[in-house]
């Protein structure tokens, strides 16, 4: 697992340009499933034939970034973000383009530092004129954060573990079922964009038409330094999301949900999300509506190059999972749904 | 159905609980009460309430839906501190200037009557006196020790406001979640005209769920249902002191006909034109903001639907002691069945032609 997430975690991936970590989440996963494939947007679609319910599980695999908006006479380049990136975060962190090159966030001279805007920033990538820069850097160009994934005891601290810790779930998840008879349809889908508005799993959505759906994504904790009340902590198992910004979860799989985690004696939590959505919002309202839910990695700091996970919350959700997708499932998705 | 009659089903209605996402309770309760009036009901993935009345004579006959939200603001619980107040969130759009003081219903492993506490005012500091409370500050004291509330209360229970409703004089009522039971109630209505009625139209009466969330689920049963016309029968801001008089309607002076871009200009039209053929007492209501009510989400369903927007006065929205008159319900319910009684194949036609 340790392996498999630093490599997703460092791996390139912004929003709207998942090529480099599609490549290689299509490699982990080919040999788990019956079918491979891409969508229009780049949403990566793994298929685990069956003859019972459609079931479409969904981890974005974009991440968050910059964007290069101009570019100077002395080469600095102006930027603007791609999904929620905050100045106070940027600043003095590396980032990198898809072509490898790495640059500095600075700031102008600011008097107070609460002034600190996007657009009183810029990166620097060595360069000593425009056209330097131009030959490694265009306008409309798409950097990510750039970092390594360390291992603390149990934890990971990891740029991008929203949401390459999902991704790897669903990896993980795939892995373990490959060997077994699954009576229902696994759609395992990497989506893109979600960063920027949970654009790629609408798409996605509508094409799988699933019957059921889940998200895996990572959610905010109430267990650091006067942290807002939140009752989510670290190490306390994967949790089972209850509202986010853009879901309330249907109240009959949640409670499918917490009976699963219940009767594998997988540790759970329940989560309430005052701010933030995840790929679970589009999927429910697919079509005439999806029951869907959502399973959450508990991460610190968020959005920041040094997301913190635990492992065992990582490992449980994999067992989680596992168990979703193995347990039998009626006609509209749970045998619980008789709306 | 049930003889309660408008005022005793809009109490009912309104007693019931339906945070958005839970509206299971007063579904259930809508369907028994006007059952007798539709032909057949049933609930979709989201649990959406759809009623179906079925036109008479020869196939294919127009599909109209009346789309009323069924779901209600609220409170859900987001952490039991270990003294035992719970921390709250808001589902929904809630002004949190008026929870302080409030009366509320957890809906834990039982009903817990609760109060949202606040701060004495011989404590706070001057500041504090001049701003509203935060989030963070609010908590439902349910009288529980924090293992106690353990016990009987979890993360993502959820909260209503406890509010009885309160019958004004002349025919005012108020209460909690007025906005939308009012809405319901013209469903009501209408289908209680349209017993002694023919009509050709297939009638799919539809109480919609996670409305104040986002218009969710007006988004899934419209791609369903796919109707020629989609009217949204909700509330709107009725006159009040503090409302400026060209933004809230006359109360008991019949329901707002929306005009704006969401409505489609024939449909809009055709409403006026009965309201004044029959002397049915209704307001002219801009509503130049493409947000805000089902109308918006069934609007731009699949490849576009013809859509209206029908709103009840309403003052004091998103407190517990919303206020409509009766009689505006009433015709809204009348003015709708009459135009459904006159749709027909030609005008339906005409809505794609501009």
């Amino acid at each position: 697992m340790k392996d498999l997430l630093k490599k997703l975690a460092e791996t390139f991936g912004p929003a709207g340009n998942e090529a480099q970590i599609r490549d290689v989440i299509r490699e982990k996963v080919k040999g788990f499933v019956d079918e491979v494939e891409t969508d229009a947007m780049g949403n990566l679609i793994a298929i685990r034939k069956g003859h019972g319910p459609r079931v479409m599980v969904a981890a974005h695999m974009d991440e968050i970034g910059v964007i290069v908006t101009h570019i100077d006479e002395k080469g600095f380049l102006r930027f603007s973000n791609i999904g929620g990136v905050s100045p106070f975060v940027l600043l003095g962190q590396k980032v990198i383009f898809a072509n490898g090159t790495v640059g500095s966030c600075g700031m102008e001279n600011l008097s107070e530092m609460k002034d600190l805007k996007l657009n009183k920033m810029f990166i620097d990538i060595g360069a000593t004129d425009r056209d330097s820069a131009s030959k490694k850097v265009s306008i409309g160009d798409i950097g990510g954060l750039y970092g390594e994934a360390h291992f603390i005891g149990d934890k990971v601290i990891a740029k991008s573990l929203d949401n390459r810790s999902g991704c790897a779930v669903l990896i993980k998840t795939l892995e373990n079922l490959a060997e077994r008879d699954i009576h229902n349809q696994i759609y395992a889908v990497f989506t893109v964009q979600e960063e920027v508005g949970l654009r790629g799993a609408k798409i996605a959505a509508y094409r799988v038409n699933p019957d059921i759906g889940f998200a895996v994504d990572v959610t905010r904790t109430g267990d650091t330094p006067e942290s807002p009340a939140m009752a989510v902590k670290l190490g306390g198992g994967p949790t089972i999301k209850v509202k986010d910004s853009v879901v309330l979860t249907h109240p009959l799989v949640r409670q499918f949900m917490i009976d699963i985690a219940e009767k594998k004696d997988i540790p759970y939590q329940l989560e309430v999300l005052e701010r933030g959505g995840t790929d679970t919002g589009p999927i429910h309202l697919t079509r005439e509506g999806v029951p869907s839910g959502a399973i959450s990695i508990p991460a610190r700091y968020i959005h920041t190059p040094s997301e913190m996970a635990d492992l065992n919350d990582i490992e449980n959700a994999v067992k989680f999972l596992v168990a979703i997708l193995e347990s039998e499932l009626g006609d509209r998705g749970t045998g619980y749904l008789t709306h | 159905m049930k003889t309660t009659g408008l005022a005793g089903f809009l109490k009912d209605a309104i007693s019931a609980p339906g945070v958005s996402g839970y509206e299971e309770k007063v579904v259930a309760a809508v369907k028994e009460e006007m059952s007798g009036l539709y032909d057949e009901a049933r609930t979709d993935a989201l649990g959406n309430l759809i009623m179906l009345k079925r036109g008479i004579g020869r196939a294919p006959h127009p599909r109209i839906m009346l789309a009323a939200h069924i779901d209600e603001i609220g409170l859900m619980v987001t952490k039991i501190e270990d003294q035992g107040c719970l921390r709250v969130t808001q589902v929904g759009g809630i002004d949190k200037r008026i929870l302080p003081g409030l009366e509320v219903i957890v809906y834990g492993k039982k009903e817990l009557p609760g109060v949202v506490g606040a701060k004495p005012p011989h404590v706070q500091d001057p500041d504090e006196q001049k701003k509203a409370v935060k989030w963070e500050d609010l908590y439902v004291d349910i009288g529980l020790t924090g293992e106690e509330a353990q016990e009987l209360v979890n993360i993502g229970d959820i909260i209503t406001f406890a509010q009885s409703p309160i019958q004004l004089q002349g025919r005012f009522m108020a209460g909690k979640s007025m906005d939308n039971r009012t809405g319901v109630m013209v469903l009501f209505e209408c289908l209680k005209f349209l017993r002694a009625m023919r009509h050709h139209a297939d009638v799919y009466c539809v109480a919609t769920v996670q409305e104040e969330v986002g218009l969710r689920g007006a988004t899934t049963v419209t791609y369903g249902i796919v109707p020629d016309i989609g009217i949204a029968i909700d509330v709107g801001f009725g006159e009040q002191p503090s409302v400026p008089e060209h933004q809230g309607m006359s109360m008991d002076k019949g329901p707002g006909i929306a005009i704006g871009p969401v409505v489609h200009p024939k449909i809009f039209g055709r409403l006026k034109a009965i309201a004044k053929e029959l002397e049915i007492t209704v307001q002219t209501v801009p509503s130049p903001n493409p947000y805000g009510t089902d109308a918006c989400s069934i609007q731009i369903t699949r490849g576009g639907i013809p859509t209206a927007l029908v709103s009840i006065p309403l003052r004091y929205m998103h407190t517990s002691v919303e206020t409509v008159c009766l009689a505006d319900i009433e015709r809204a319910g009348r003015l709708l069945a009459e135009f459904i009684v006159r749709l027909d194949k030609k005008f339906v036609e005409e809505l794609k032609c501009f």
